[in-house]
């Protein structure tokens, strides 16, 4: 399987193929993305249509500096700002989540339910470090680079988040003795 | 919120269990996927887009070619006709340079009394031939001479201005052959 940067390289050459592959690779991720952004599924789907249609724009002189996840990161979040503020649907991230969160099997209910709840008082900042990391499976650098912060202020939030869900007696058990 | 730096602690990180990982995947699964329309639409648009781009790219590269091609085939004529300009008898400034050459009372000196001496033999020269054509005896002499400064088969009343004016240009510089 190409690379990233493989692909890139094709794609600058005009190589359509390149680009769906590309675009396969990433579509879930950019989706779900945009959905957590959005909390509404016609605005995830504007989001990824917009997402490509910019990287598109990027080429033939499309030059990746570090990974993929971390260029289309901010592309996306972006982008879903401008779309919801468009759709004139000015919820906040708290009501995003009350949507987002997905119906939960009788089983995994409670779990679930109340990291969800507990997810809720954490700040946008915290919470949206801990789902890059937990989530997108991004590390601490990418973290930085995607949200143009210090590396240093990244494990700072995402201590206080990792912090607080310990403390919190709902979701302690996420945490090993 | 206060974000101290240099506070995370990676310990904290390491005893997360990987259910926090699955229940937060589990939680923004979106809950439906994106429709191949989409698909389909997002890669029609590339495939246009990158083919457009290609072939503009690649005719934009041939023309270029083509223009350097072009632009070193005319510094090159443009050359060429100078070094060969240099030699011909048709501007002032290479029949300057041989009318500074052209010492006619052999004083040492280019001046105007030359340009007033070389008229005055033409003058003669046309009251004994009565013409200046160019097989005119006299006319020949003044040839051979070396007086027939810009080199157009004539000795004529062009070629006193010729001397006149390197005369006047000595003068300025205050030169002295």
């Amino acid at each position: 399987m190409d690379s990233d940067q493989e692909l890139i390289e094709l794609v600058n050459q005009g190589d359509p193929d390149a680009f769906e592959a590309l675009y396969r690779r990433y579509r879930d991720w950019v989706f779900s993305l945009a959905w957590r952004f959005t909390g509404n599924q016609q605005d995830a789907l504007d989001v990824l249509q917009e997402t490509f249609t910019y990287l598109l724009g990027k080429f033939p002189a499309f030059a990746l500096t570090a990974s993929m996840t971390t260029f289309l990161y901010p592309v996306v979040k972006h982008l879903s700002i401008a779309v919801r503020s468009k759709s004139r649907r000015f919820t906040s991230d708290e009501e995003i989540l009350g949507e987002l969160t997905a119906p939960v099997l009788e089983d995994a209910q409670s779990s679930r339910s109340e990291l969800a709840a507990v997810l809720t008082i954490l700040p946008d900042e915290q919470r949206e470090v801990l789902l890059m990391r937990f989530v997108d499976d991004m590390t601490l650098q990418e973290i930085a680079i995607a949200l143009n912060i210090p590396l240093g202020t990244v494990k700072s939030r995402l201590h206080h988040a990792l912090k607080r869900l310990r403390h919190d007696h709902r979701t302690q058990d996420y945490f090993l003795e | 919120m206060t974000e101290k730096k240099g506070h995370f602690d990676e310990d904290l990180e390491l005893r997360v269990s990987p259910k926090l990982s699955e229940d937060l995947n589990a939680l923004f699964k979106p809950q439906f996927s994106v429709p191949p329309e989409l698909d389909r639409a997002i890669m029609d648009r590339a495939n246009q887009r990158l083919v457009q781009r290609h072939w503009r790219h690649r005719i934009f590269h041939h023309i270029s070619i083509w223009r350097i091609a072009a632009a070193a085939a005319v510094i090159i004529f443009a050359f060429s006709l100078n070094l060969t300009q240099k030699h011909g008898p048709s501007t002032s400034r290479t029949v300057l340079v041989k009318a500074q050459a052209v010492d006619i009372d052999r004083n040492g000196r280019v001046d105007i009394l030359d340009a007033f001496k070389l008229a005055r033999l033409i003058e003669s020269a046309e009251s004994t031939d009565k013409s200046l054509s160019p097989v005119s005896s006299t006319e020949q002499a003044l040839r051979k001479q070396g007086w027939d400064i810009n080199g157009d088969g004539l000795v004529d009343r062009n070629d006193v201005d010729l001397v006149a004016l390197s005369a006047v240009r000595l003068d300025k510089n205050k030169g002295v052959l």
